[in-house]
């Protein structure tokens, strides 16, 4: 059985190494890994026939980007046509009741937060005023940045909700704050 | 070690390959195996298309990130839980490997499962046993030959498109993967490269590669020499009672020179699926799928001599020891597999349906002063994992006078796995505030089951100067 073997290359121990042909298939993969390599090589870095994956990744996200911002406008005419939209308003107001009726009241006539249904404002009256200050928040007085949290789309809704409701003047509300729009 | 075989039984010295035919064996091991073979397909084939709960029984909807298992619904949130399953997993096969050697390979282990329990049974009804098939070998090919071949593939391929599609279905489930045939590759392309792609390495690796799988590949197979020691019980062959080997003489009657039990059949290389042979004593190659024991063993009972010439022994064993079960790897190794099941256990019943978590409201000061009060703003993350829609509640009380607490929605429904965050907004009068920071307590309830959990808060404020 110990017949002595010419292959062994390495004795440590009493672990002996041999020096033994690969399998075929083993080799196989190794030299075409290489052979691919090259071809790799050529096809994105050299010839940059196909674009590399960070570039595709790149692409991909301004693709996404740019249609999230086709399918939500936020100019002021766009968001003042969704105030108009009956469905899009109830939509927002249950954002509302959820997220900013905690500080801003039930019916929007303020709370901790200004009153929201008269016509006073403290950022800016315009539709992209209202959604900059949801989306940015004013945190040094206490307004969180919901956009992060809420997302684009339910920034549009909420937004107009608020226009829906501004100057309704809802009794009880909170003393006016900021100045006033005509 | 220097073996008669040149390097692997599976390879020959220029490193081309020595395709193995395993003969046909019969015996209680096989019989055991292939009940076991049976009830591990059958789970596997039909896991997905059993109901439990509203949901198959295994789904592992990646994508979604919702695991149905059991009737039980998991979210991303309880993958911790997998370590806990992987190290139950590891040490067990640490210990079933010190105990009983390589048995995960011969009866657990899917390549096993699937080459001895459907492929290979396949090849032997299409293209007949070892002794024709080595024959054949040497012959020129026939019309009834390569009808015969092209019968088995057609086979192998037909079943391989099974298994790939129940993969596919464990994680999509059987439903949408039926509306994915229906709709058709074009609209699911990768879903169906997904399947197309496994379908083809089970191919491959069924038709083709097979034990190379185990002898060169698997990284388990090439940690045996550490995983075994001395006292590990094997598959061995009773070295001291088989040799020298020789013919079966009636050594008495002839007068001819003493030989031992094995008569040098050679049943128990041939039955071998990876070619070894069992007696140059323990290989590292050996799968423990105990065929040449069948083999020996029906040799044995022809010749009217006692079985198990080639049976179980540890190293120990086989230089006149005692079998040794109690030692401390063992131990340890058990210990640590109970320790993480039990981990594992404890977790899952203490798991809630929910989860609940307290943040400082994105983008705020952690504090806002505000003439004669003090402001905080948090957000609770609510997330159900129930696996219907459920109802929950939630209450903030502070142990100051005068805190005013508002709760943005103090009740919300949510549908299985979805998610809400909650704002909460909480002022304290800075008359109330003498010590800082307070600790609020925060309450969340599932009003469908009861379950809830209390979470602390902390009320931030600046320094107070009464």
């Amino acid at each position: 059985m110990n017949a002595p073997n010419d292959k062994i290359v390495r004795r440590y121990d009493d672990i002996e190494e041999e020096d033994n042909h690969l399998p075929n298939w083993w080799l196989f993969i190794l030299f075409s890994t290489i052979v691919f390599m090259f071809g790799y090589w050529f096809v994105y870095h050299t010839l940059k026939l196909l674009p590399s994956p960070p570039v595709e990744y790149a692409n991909e996200i301004d693709a996404l980007k740019k249609a999230r911002n086709a399918a939500n406008p936020m100019s002021d005419d766009a968001l003042a046509s969704l105030a108009k939209d009956p469905a899009i308003v109830a939509e927002g107001k249950q954002v509302f009741a959820s997220t900013c009726a905690s500080c801003h009241g039930p019916e929007a006539a303020g709370l901790v937060g200004p009153n929201l249904t008269d016509n006073y404002w403290l950022h800016g009256a315009n539709p992209t005023d209202i959604a900059k200050s949801m989306t940015d928040g004013y945190p040094e007085k206490g307004m969180p940045s919901w956009g992060p949290i809420l997302g684009a789309e339910k920034v549009r809704k909420v937004t107009a909700f608020i226009l829906s409701i501004r100057n309704t003047n809802v009794a009880g509300g909170k003393a006016p704050q900021g100045d006033p729009v005509n | 070690m220097s073996s008669p075989a040149p390097i692997l039984s599976s390879m020959k010295v220029d490193g081309s390959r020595n395709y193995i035919i395993p003969a046909d064996v019969h015996g209680r091991w096989i019989r055991l195996r292939r009940l076991g073979f049976v009830a591990l397909i059958g789970f596997y084939v039909l896991a997905p298309f059993i109901p439990m709960g509203g949901h198959p029984m295994v789904q592992l909807d990646v994508a979604g990130r919702r695991f149905f298992l059991f009737g039980q619904t998991f979210n991303a949130q309880d993958f911790w839980m997998v370590l806990l399953l992987l190290l139950t997993f590891a040490f067990g096969l640490l210990l079933v490997t010190a105990w009983r050697g390589r048995v995960w390979c011969g009866w657990g282990c899917p390549q096993t499962v699937f080459l001895e329990g459907v492929y290979r049974p396949i090849e032997r009804f299409f293209e007949g046993p070892r002794e024709k098939r080595l024959r054949q070998a040497n012959e020129p090919w026939t019309g009834e030959r390569v009808l015969r071949r092209v019968a088995k593939l057609t086979a192998f391929l037909l079943v391989s498109m099974v298994i790939a599609h129940t993969a596919t279905a464990i994680f999509v489930s059987p439903r949408e993967l039926w509306l994915m045939i229906a709709e058709g590759p074009g609209t699911h392309l990768e879903a169906f490269s997904l399947t197309t792609g496994f379908t083809a390495i089970l191919m491959f690796n069924f038709t083709w590669f097979r034990e190379q799988f185990c002898v060169v590949l698997c990284p388990y197979g090439r940690l045996q020499s550490v995983l075994h020691d001395r006292d590990s019980v094997t598959v061995a062959y009773a070295e001291k009672r088989g040799e020298p080997r020789g013919k079966a003489h009636k050594t008495l009657e002839t007068g001819a020179p003493k030989v031992g039990d094995c008569v040098d059949c050679r049943k128990c290389v041939n039955v071998c699926p990876t070619g070894i042979d069992i007696r140059n004593g323990l290989q590292m190659e050996c799968l423990a799928c105990n065929q040449c024991i069948d083999a020996c063993d029906e040799v044995m009972v022809k010749l009217n001599r006692p079985t198990g010439l080639v049976g179980f022994a540890s190293q120990t064993e086989l230089s006149g020891g005692a079998r040794r079960v109690v030692r401390p790897r063992l131990m340890v190794y058990g210990a640590l597999m109970l320790l993480s099941a039990g981990t594992l256990g404890v977790s899952l019943v203490n798991r809630t349906p929910f989860e609940a978590n307290v943040f400082r409201q994105h983008g705020t000061n952690p504090f806002v002063v505000d003439g004669e009060v003090v402001r905080n703003a948090f957000e609770v993350h609510v997330t159900n994992k129930n696996p219907a829609e459920a109802r929950f509640s939630l209450a903030l009380t502070a142990p100051v006078s005068g805190a005013e607490i508002s709760v943005g929605t103090p009740t919300i429904e949510l549908k299985s796995l979805t998610d809400a965050h909650v704002p909460v907004m909480v002022s304290i009068p800075t008359s109330s505030l003498s010590m800082t920071p307070v600790e609020l307590t925060l309450t969340v309830k599932d009003e469908t089951n009861g379950s809830q959990r209390v979470i602390p808060v902390r009320f931030m404020a600046p320094p107070m100067h009464h």
